[in-house]
């Protein structure tokens, strides 16, 4: 049979915002796909340059829309490490617990995404919004927004977090929990998305370190790396919890990955409100006059919901002078092509799902 | 059954001015139960799966958006039909009003209440099957026409389902046909009588059927030749408003067409107690719909592979053993 060239997006309904793929497709499978990318592309790294330290975070949150409270946080952190700021206990746990929150938020979003991508007509889909927007309105509490944070200032949060947080926060992880066991039930038990996911889209543990892919795919190819627990940051060294493993290297793996993170971040932040210590987390005011930079050269790691993320930073007294991203979505992406060799045309869209792609955070 | 035969048949109703009336009444009642069905079943698809999603559905356009549907014809109606620069101009402009009229000629060979009958041609089931796989034949040649890639991906994979389904589902309607003892509707809607539904008597073989029946009205988990999520609208991709709504209104059509013949088949079609037959018949279709909706609103997708497996290896033994369990209980 011929090879005929289909060009999918850059608007299509499962290429979750402006990324288009260039398959080859031989009758049903496809031989090759190319992803081109550059359409969400907005100069963040170079914007920033010309931005003082403080203005440059809701720029970052637009990256990964997502999950913007980890972008915002992970550039806070490049800040603090140059200028040396300290943070208080409690600055440290409440940014823990905002990011984990941020985590279980991100996969619900990745769930629902994902079993639409498998053709199940938008009931996760909504389903995941709504216990998301649960979580979302404990971020809102804290911050103000919805979707766009900004809720980090140096040295700590914009506001403590309101009392009687504990509470809410514990009844909407009750809530969560008892939801992804639904959830789970529905989608493993479905013989339908079983099929779909089962040894669709394998990525080897070789083939996954080469290609540099990280977070839930990494770990779904049976890679141990988690920043969290190898590299720890704020109190994750302190808290109790295991990385999520799986070693069957295919969609469905990444699935399960990210369903048990899921779990896994309701402990954590559960562990952490019980041992959060008194105190303030407030940080220090936006319009601070920035002594000259202690460090110079920084580079602070993260793990994001996507994967590890790596911002350096070359700091100058009141602004970066010049700062470059490496994002998990962008290593992630990589792999596509290697995974999607062979495959039916139907997996290509359920293998771009596993990956949790968000454009904003592959173009920058 | 020759080609002859059936022309005669059709034929009879028209035979004779009062025929003629007679006819024609008839098909203008029939046609105004599809529009009714259809209409309705678009208002409960949306709400019911509505529901299930944790939304409202439609609600601003009159009450319970009732008329919502009324809303979107007008809209879809009323946009311009453009013909794509690579279509085949002709076929992809013929193949949708096509479509239509086959549909709507297949309800009509339904019966539908003692009363409101149409031609009985002896073998209603078995035409109905054979006339309703000429329609993923019909898409192919639409998907194909239009010149899209994602279309001719639809096309190809509505045309290759076909030999998924079509042979169980025929096994299946042979043993329907042997416990009836004719493939006439009339004379399996009185082989069961009021209770004896084929449903219990061969609840295998109504499992199949409605898996098969899945298929062929290209409802999820097998709507592989739509899959919005991979082929953007699939067949209909490069198809102008007023045909995207044609192409709705044939599918409702064939959805109604395959829940009468699985009422008609498997659940004793219009007997039943108190209400008026044609009440049974529609209620008992409804059921069905309603079934459909909620696989719809449940379940991924299928891959094509996996259906043709599920098809010969799963579907068509079972069609074949349920065949033989009837033959040796109820054929001795």
């Amino acid at each position: 049979m011929t090879i005929s060239r289909i060009n999918i997006g850059p608007v299509h309904p499962s290429t979750h915002g402006v990324l288009r793929l260039v398959a080859d497709i031989d009758g049903d499978t496809v031989v090759g796909v190319e992803p081109h990318i550059g359409f969400l592309h907005r100069g963040v790294e170079k914007l920033v340059e010309n931005r003082m330290y403080m203005q440059c975070p809701p720029y970052f949150e637009k990256l990964d829309y997502v999950a913007p409270m980890s972008y915002d946080e992970i550039y806070v952190a490049a800040v603090e490490q140059a200028l040396g700021v300290e943070l208080s206990e409690r600055a440290a746990y409440s940014r823990t617990i905002l990011l984990e929150l941020q985590r279980i938020a991100s996969h619900l979003l990745w769930l629902g995404t994902m079993s639409n991508d498998l053709g199940q007509f938008f009931g996760m889909f909504m389903w995941a919004f709504r216990d998301r927007d649960r979580v979302l309105r404990l971020l809102e509490e804290v911050s103000g927004a919805r979707m766009f944070y900004v809720n980090m200032r140096l040295g700590g949060l914009v506001r403590d977090f309101q009392p009687g947080f504990d509470e809410r926060a514990l009844e909407v992880l009750g809530y969560v929990e008892r939801r992804v066991k639904e959830y789970e039930r529905f989608i493993e038990k479905n013989p339908v998305f079983i099929e779909r996911m089962k040894n669709v889209g394998v990525l080897t543990k070789d083939m996954a370190i080469e290609l540099g892919v990280t977070g839930p795919v990494l770990r779904g190819s049976g890679v141990d790396y988690d920043v969290r627990k190898d590299n720890p940051y704020y109190v994750y060294g302190k808290l109790n919890f295991k990385t999520q493993v799986r070693s069957e290297c295919d969609c469905l793996s990444r699935y399960k990955v990210r369903v048990m993170e899921i779990r896994e971040s309701i402990r954590l932040v559960r562990e952490a409100l019980r041992i959060m210590p008194e105190g303030s987390a407030v940080g220090m005011p936006t319009r601070l006059i920035i002594p000259a930079a202690k460090n110079r050269i920084v580079g602070v790691s993260r793990e994001m919901p996507r994967g590890e993320c790596f911002v350096y930073m070359v700091a100058d007294p009141q602004r970066p002078y010049r700062l470059s991203i490496r994002a998990p979505s962008f290593a992630n992406l990589a792999a596509l092509g290697e995974m999607a060799k062979g495959c039916k045309t139907s997996d290509l869209f359920a293998i771009l799902g596993s990956l949790d792609l968000v454009m904003g955070d592959v173009d920058r | 059954m020759s080609t002859g035969d059936f022309v005669l048949a059709a034929m009879q109703i028209s035979a004779g001015a009062s025929g003629m009336a007679a006819a024609l009444s008839y098909a203008l009642t029939v046609l105004l139960l599809i529009v009714a069905f259809d209409y309705a079943f678009g208002w409960a698809e949306r709400k019911v799966i509505a529901k299930i999603q944790a939304r409202h559905g439609p609600t601003y356009v009159g009450r319970f958006g009732l008329l919502q549907n009324l809303a979107d014809i007008i809209k879809l109606l009323s946009k311009e039909h453009a013909v794509p620069q690579k279509a085949s101009s002709a076929l992809f402009t013929l193949v949708m009003p096509l479509m239509l009229g086959l549909s709507i000629f297949l309800v009509l060979l339904v019966p539908f209440s003692p009363d409101l009958l149409g031609p009985d041609l002896g073998m209603g089931a078995l035409v109905v099957f054979v006339l309703l796989s000429f329609m993923p034949l019909m898409a192919f040649v639409g998907g194909i026409s239009s010149g899209n890639k994602f279309s001719s991906i639809g096309a190809q994979r509505s045309a290759l389902m076909l030999m998924a389904y079509e042979l169980p589902a025929m096994v299946v309607l042979a043993s329907v046909g042997a416990l009836a003892g004719s493939y006439g509707f009339l004379d399996i809607i009185n082989a069961q009588a009021l209770t004896n539904w084929f449903a219990f008597t061969m609840p295998l073989g109504f499992v199949v059927f409605f898996v098969a029946m899945l298929a062929e009205l290209e409802r999820p988990p097998f709507d592989m030749r739509e899959a919005d999520s991979e082929l953007v609208a699939g067949w209909l991709t490069d198809v102008s408003a007023p045909y995207f709504g044609l192409a709705l209104f044939v599918d409702y059509t064939r959805m109604f067409l395959g829940s009468l013949v699985m009422a008609i088949l498997f659940l004793g079609g219009w007997a039943g107690p108190v209400l008026p037959p044609i009440a049974w018949l529609l209620l008992k279709a409804f059921a069905i719909s309603f079934a459909i909706i909620i696989v719809r609103a449940t379940t991924a997708r299928m891959k094509l592979d996996r259906l043709l497996r599920l098809g010969w290896v799963a579907l068509l033994p079972l069609a074949i053993l349920n065949l033989i369990i009837t033959f040796m209980i109820f054929m001795r």
